[in-house]
């Protein structure tokens, strides 16, 4: 089928068959590599990316899905490289990722539990995010959202 | 040391002759199969004085470095960043001696056509560690030979000429290095000048941020997935998910069908897929009827009853006093076990190869160049010079990249589809096909007298293997891998009888390298009986534990360390009974470390309060990159000793993916606070030795917490089973 959607701004088309995760197209055909696969089955989170401003897992999100939907990856996280989004800001500032691979993910579904939840807490953070990491980032993960959403109150007041 | 006066006279034992030159054969065959090359020398001259080192023998400056236009320079690491940091480390190592900012020192990964090689793996902690002097030393050669063309192009003597952030000086001239390497047609490489005292210091010691970290936090760092090559096409293999197994029928009629397959290839325990898309090749993967040939019923049991001490091959690592005889009598025994468990490296083995007449190229995440350059000259007809490989960032290592996995896959899809082929494994043959870390069985036996002191100690354990994946030669040689699995086997207090002794039977399945190697499971069992012991001698287990640190330099700092851990670890503050504290020390890689752990238990569930880890690898490169790798360390390891079990049904592994592989998440993170010691005033490993006092210290303060002694990882379902048998 033909598949019309719109990646981190850019209106795309691409002929796809309907059942082919939505990974898959961003990853072999829109070329974006910063969206990972980890397990292929919705359990991991290293894929996770926006669509219509919903957290999915684009590993398991058949393309039909996603047609004449805006997708937002980690690529598009920033509107403006010189200005990070809070989270990429927050995650560079407490040194986050080790080997990074499971780090877009985490951002994209930190950023999305900011804009549900602008002031969450330590609790809430550990109990709204399920993605995996195997080095161990996670105390730095969990510090990084308390940061990054103060990072956001402020652009908000200023 | 004391000669044991019980050992029956049997002649000259090759097993006791490998026990004595343990540490020389260790080294050697630790360095041969990081290097195949090095096999051969490496058993015959097993008592050479061999360490574990980088395996890096070439320090020319521009095999390491190249200085760009933009003056920034490149530094080929012939190590792999896996996420322990190396990248910056190296890049703080050069710019100390080059006179430049970090930040314009870009690392890449050397490839087997461009850079430094590596025969030896990226591992066992020691990157940083064994380059510590190289890199300086390769660094500061290539500044003096800046200047030294500086000086032949300006006519001043090189005396004369100073650098400093990437500026070369003399009186009121001055040129970038990338002015001065532009116009030099030939170098002369200076000689290697002394280095700069760790007293002029202006980067190494100082946190830095990671160098690797800009990219990763947009997305764009490239991993081995991340391969894309003009012309590539993507492959799917459907591996044999049962031990041994060979194909029986294969129907691929239906795969064939679909107008986007290009080949097919079907080999003796496998079948691949290649196809224009990912999508494709995947479904007619799954489209394959298929049934194999395998000998049926092995379960986790069998591989519980193999790995017991008494069963297989045993080889004494360690013999002072007369520790049998004087336990013959009023011991305290205890035994313990390990699971199998799996890395569960985030990015799944993945081989872009791409094959053309006699060469074959692969982009791939590998800890291990050499040896995957030397195992597909082993089983191709592709000469190894003709085996380009080309390394990426690596989405984890653990130990689950030092061996070859899918290449010999992707290369024979390659010769099949006469296009580069992008060859991912799906997260089932990770977990089915890839391989584990072996169960352990460990049995110790102690006696205490009546001061409180250890008289005799005895560990003798049984462990599959760690290092023999791939080397034939190697289990019938040494009968037990004493160097890998065996590592942290020996008991290390100041005991006067002590004694161990690795067991070792074959499994049906691949078992290998796991972050930490033996450490982890031989400090859960010693550190546990310690506890054990602590506790029948009716003493502080803290105390206790520096009561039996003798006078070697190794047990001093211990002692030191565990003081340390004393006083800002909070051992002796107050508590709540709903509080359980413990704590566990190990000496891994020269590097001391030790945790407290304090914990609660609710509603059945171990729940990790707060974690201090101590740590004492001498002088810290870059002290945030130590703080991480040890936060890091402990949250892998909570997983594993809370969590983590791989086990067997008939005859293949249960667990395909994260549904049923529990891993820690956000929610099990506790407060983790690090407390350095730096005892020396050069760097030892920091990845692997805070791992493994963590499975222990958490034991230990269920102990505290309940006064049930839970002795087989994981822990959380060793309380279930607890509870179950205690109608809890």
């Amino acid at each position: 089928m033909k598949v019309n959607l719109t990646i981190n701004g850019v209106a795309s088309s691409f002929e796809a068959d309907p059942d082919m995760p939505l990974l898959w197209l961003i990853r072999d055909e829109a070329k974006l590599k910063g969206t990972k696969f980890g397990c292929g089955m919705a359990q991991c989170g290293a894929c996770s990316a926006h669509v219509d401003g919903e957290l999915v897992r684009t590993c398991s999100y058949p393309v039909q899905l996603a047609q004449g939907k805006t997708i937002t990856t980690i690529e598009g996280l920033s509107a403006n490289p010189n200005h990070l989004h809070p989270i990429q800001q927050a995650w560079l500032d407490v040194q986050v990722p080790q080997c990074g691979y499971c780090q877009s993910g985490f951002m994209m579904a930190a950023a999305h539990l900011l804009e549900e939840n602008s002031n969450p807490t330590e609790e809430d953070i550990k109990t709204s995010i399920t993605n995996i990491c195997r080095c161990g980032t996670h105390p730095r993960i969990v510090e990084a959202i308390l940061l990054a959403a103060k990072l956001k109150s402020n652009e908000t007041t200023n | 040391m004391k000669q044991p006066t019980n050992k029956p006279k049997k002649g000259f034992s090759r097993r006791k002759f490998l026990a004595r030159s343990g540490a020389a054969i260790a080294g050697s065959v630790a360095l041969l199969y990081f290097g195949r090359s090095k096999i051969r020398s490496g058993i015959s001259q097993v008592a050479a004085d061999v360490k574990f080192d980088a395996g890096i023998t070439d320090f020319d400056p521009m095999v390491w470095f190249e200085v760009n236009e933009d003056n920034t320079i490149t530094l080929r690491s012939p190590k792999i960043e896996m996420g322990q940091g190396v990248f910056t480390g190296f890049a703080m190592l050069a710019a100390e001696e080059l006179d430049l900012p970090i930040d314009r020192i870009k690392v890449v990964h050397a490839s087997t056509l461009t850079g430094p090689k590596s025969t030896a793996a990226t591992g066992l902690s020691n990157s940083t560690a064994s380059l510590y002097t190289n890199i300086r030393e390769v660094a500061a050669t290539l500044r003096e030979t800046l200047k030294l063309a500086a000086s032949k192009a300006w006519g001043v003597p090189i005396s004369g000429i100073q650098t400093d952030n990437g500026v070369l000086m003399a009186g009121s001239r001055r040129a970038s290095y990338a002015e001065i390497a532009g116009q030099t047609q030939t170098w002369e490489i200076a000689k290697t000048p002394a280095l700069r005292p760790a007293s002029s210091f202006k980067i190494i010691g100082k946190a830095q941020k990671r160098v690797d970290l800009p990219e990763k936090i947009m997305g764009k760092a490239l991993y081995g997935i991340d391969t894309d090559i003009p012309g590539m096409v993507y492959g799917a293999v459907l591996y044999c998910p049962y031990f041994g197994g060979a194909l029986k029928t294969a129907d691929t009629t239906l795969a064939r069908k679909n107008p986007d397959v290009l080949s097919v290839v079907l080999d003796k325990s496998w079948i691949g897929v290649v196809a224009k898309t990912r999508f494709a090749a995947e479904k007619a993967v799954a489209a394959i009827k298929v049934s194999w040939d395998f000998e049926p019923g092995y379960s986790t049991k069998d591989a519980i009853e193999a790995i017991t001490v008494g069963n297989g091959v045993t080889v004494v690592m360690e013999d002072e006093g007369s520790a049998t005889d004087a336990l013959n009598s009023d011991a305290l025994t205890s035994e313990y076990r390990t699971p199998m468990g799996f890395h569960a490296s985030m990015e799944p083995s993945i081989v872009v190869a791409d094959v053309s007449g006699e060469t074959v190229k692969l982009y791939t995440s590998t800890q291990n160049v050499a040896f995957i350059q030397q195992s597909i000259a082993d089983q191709t007809d592709y000469k190894p010079e003709n085996c380009q490989i080309m390394p990426a960032f690596l989405g984890g290592g653990f130990g689950r990249r030092a061996f070859k996995h899918n290449a010999i896959e992707a290369i024979k899809l390659s010769e099949a589809a006469g296009k580069p082929v992008h060859l991912l494994s799906t997260r089932q043959q990770e977990f089915q096909n890839g391989h584990v870390r072996p169960n352990t069985h460990h049995r110790l036996s102690g006696k205490v007298d009546a001061k409180g002191k250890i008289q005799a100690i005895q560990h003798e354990f049984a462990t599959g293997s760690m290092a023999f994946l791939g080397m034939p030669v190697a289990k019938p040689l040494l009968g037990a891998d004493f160097m890998a699995a065996g590592h942290g086997g020996r008991v290390p207090y100041a005991i006067p009888n002590k004694k161990a002794s690795i067991w070792s039977s074959d499994l049906p399945f691949q078992t290998g390298l796991w972050r930490g190697v033996g450490m982890f499971a031989n400090t859960f069992a010693i550190e546990s009986f310690m506890d054990e012991l602590a506790i029948k001698a009716g003493a502080d287990p803290l105390t206790f534990r520096m009561t039996h640190c003798g006078n070697t330099a190794l047990l001093q700092r211990r002692k030191k360390l565990l003081q340390k851990l004393r006083e800002q670890g909070g051992w002796s503050k107050p508590k709540t009974d709903m509080i359980g504290r413990g704590i566990a020390v190990c000496e891994d890689h020269g590097t001391i470390s030790g945790a407290i752990v304090e914990l609660e238990i609710v509603e059945k569930r171990i729940k990790i309060l707060r974690v201090v880890q101590a740590i004492d690898a001498g002088l810290l490169v870059n002290p945030d990159g130590v703080r991480q790798q040890v936060e890091g360390a402990t949250m892998m390891a909570i997983s594993a000793s809370l969590y983590e079990e791989a086990t067997i049904e008939n005859s293949q592994f249960v667990q395909t993916n994260f549904h049923n592989y529990q891993v820690a998440k956000l929610k099990d993170t506790p407060q983790i606070e690090v407390v350095v010691q730096e005892s020396t005033d050069t760097p030892s490993g920091v990845g692997e030795p805070p791992l493994s006092p963590v499975a222990p210290a958490i034991a230990n303060a269920i102990f505290n917490l309940t006064g049930v002694r839970l002795r087989s990882l994981p822990l959380q379902t060793a309380l279930d089973k607890h509870d179950q048998k205690t109608g809890e």
